[in-house]
């Protein structure tokens, strides 16, 4: 009696399957959130209902639990979801579905043997975002969105280690906004912070999504491409100059020209560390920085 | 043997313990295949006893890797509990992605990154290993035991260099360590069973029962 109220009330979704894969329970939390009544579905196959369950990974799991009486477990991070189900509330806004982190496991009969086996849905989805949420706030760039140093620091080196494993390019670009400090001197912060959106937003424009663009320091950013030589990273930092260059900045009623240098580095099999091409990049730069700015070395 | 194991356990009982593990691995080993059709050896289990402290010593001497090791710990409760340690050298991840996911859909989307990927991978071949190797001696010792769900407690974990330790610094590990190797990559893993004192109790009259079925 206790047990089936439970059974009934948990928050969370409980169903019991026989061995051949037909329900013969399905709680409430279930039947809300997936709205199939108990009575629709008890009796039925569940592949009826989920038929994008009838695959090798779940058969193969349902195999475990049933002939050999294991314990599977599905985490959100690499299934995302067994039930496809709307999330709860407000969460529609940023998932499409409910977030799930689901267990399966045998159910014994008195003599101990297997005849049926449950899976438990538990709805992850506001742990999930919140998860997004911290990992967006560490790893970018509150004023203008890109990453921050703090990613590049963490992911990056695995991007190097990764390419120099399978002996692929990548290329490095070292950006300095060209006397950013006077544009904060004549027209105050706030234009200074709209010119370095700007460029990003311009830069952005200009590199692949599998890109990286990193704001380094104040006025200093760091592009990593990824698959690229350094001849042709070298083509795109000029469009990267010219595209700043080319077209001036207007902020209330304000119009000024604004420039960036740029120095190019490509990884070589014994740039073992990050630290390595940010140094031969950031020499680059102070060349071309010293022959006169709005140039790419 | 060493004398903290002579203590806890006759060598009589060694021996019945030996013996089931050896079955129940051979069994294990037996319907891993079936289930993930993958051939995984699993070398005659080797039984320790050991204090928390001593563990990554004891780890790096047992374990022939450059030192960096990645570690998935799931507790199982039953008459017989504890928990179990999955232990593969660094870079093993890479192997066990490729192997478990020949021929299978991918799960998941394409949105998930290689990291990521890399490590549920882990934990979800350590829970098959796991469960297999621990539901084979319950079943053996009429025991049925329930797990946590796995989880990576140290990733790039440095024997070498340990920070903290994967178990209670003061507490004594039973270990029972096997090597497993998949029989068509060269990836190797080592399984630590830690038990506690009430487990080994019951562990004890298991065993006799075990041998008394037979007589």
């Amino acid at each position: 009696m206790i047990f089936d109220q439970i059974f009934e009330t948990i928050n969370s979704g409980l169903i019991v399957l026989d061995r051949d894969m037909k329900v013969c329970h399905w709680n409430r939390w279930m039947a809300m959130h997936a709205h199939i009544a108990s009575e629709d579905i008890i009796g039925r196959s569940l592949f009826e209902f989920y038929p994008e369950l009838n695959r090798p990974h779940f058969l193969r799991n349902c195999k475990a639990v049933l002939a050999f009486g294991h314990f599977c477990f599905f985490s959100q991070k690499l299934h995302k979801y067994l039930f496809p189900m709307a999330p709860v509330g407000s969460l529609v806004d940023h998932f499409e579905q409910m977030q799930q982190s689901c267990a399966m496991g045998p159910l014994r009969n008195e003599e101990g043997g297997i005849e049926k086996c449950y899976i438990s849905v538990q709805d992850v989805t506001e742990v999930v975002l919140y998860q997004k949420k911290l990992v967006q706030l560490t790893m970018t760039d509150q004023l203008t969105g890109v990453y921050n140093r703090n990613f590049m620091e963490s992911q990056l080196s695995k991007e190097i280690d990764r390419c120099q494993r399978y002996q692929h390019d990548l290329s490095l670009l070292m950006i300095d906004v060209d006397l950013f400090k006077t544009i904060n001197d004549n027209y105050g912060h706030p234009c200074g912070d709209f010119a370095l959106k700007t460029i990003t937003r311009r830069i952005t424009a200009n590199i692949r999504k599998t890109d990286f663009l990193i704001r380094y320091g104040g006025d200093e950013f760091c592009c990593i491409l990824t698959e690229t030589s350094q001849q042709d990273a070298y083509i795109v930092a000029e469009l990267l100059r010219k595209s700043i260059a080319d077209t001036p900045f207007e902020f209330k009623d304000r119009i000024f020209s604004s420039t960036v240098s740029i120095g190019v580095a490509g990884l070589n099999s014994d740039d073992k560390h990050l630290e390595c091409l940010l140094k031969k990049a950031d020499e680059a730069l102070y060349r071309a920085k010293q022959s006169g700015r709005n140039t790419v070395t | 043997m060493n004398a903290m194991v002579e203590e806890i356990f006759a060598t009589e009982e060694k021996d019945i313990l030996q013996e089931v593990m050896n079955i129940a691995f051979g069994q294990a080993s037996a319907d891993l295949a079936e289930v993930i059709d993958i051939f995984v050896v699993l070398s005659v289990p080797n039984i320790q006893v050991i204090q928390g402290r001593d563990l990554p010593k004891y780890l790096l001497e047992e374990i022939h890797s450059s030192g960096l090791v990645n570690i998935i710990e799931q507790g199982f409760l039953g008459k017989f509990s504890g928990q179990a340690l999955l232990i593969f050298p660094c870079g093993a991840e890479k192997v066990l992605l490729n192997l478990f996911n020949q021929g299978a859909e991918a799960v998941g989307g394409c949105d998930i990154d290689v990291d990521t990927l890399e490590l549920e991978t882990l934990m979800e071949v350590g829970n098959i290993l796991i469960g297999a190797c621990i539901g084979k001696i319950a079943e053996l010792l009429q025991d049925i035991v329930t797990y946590d769900p796995p989880r990576l407690i140290a990733q790039d974990f440095s024997l070498e260099h340990p920070k903290c330790c994967p178990i209670d610094e003061n507490s004594f590990a039973i270990s029972i360590r096997t090597v497993f190797r998949f029989e068509q990559e060269d990836v190797e893993g080592y399984l630590f069973l830690i038990t506690n004192q009430r487990s080994i109790e019951w562990l004890k009259k298991a065993l006799y029962a075990f041998l008394e079925s037979f007589e």
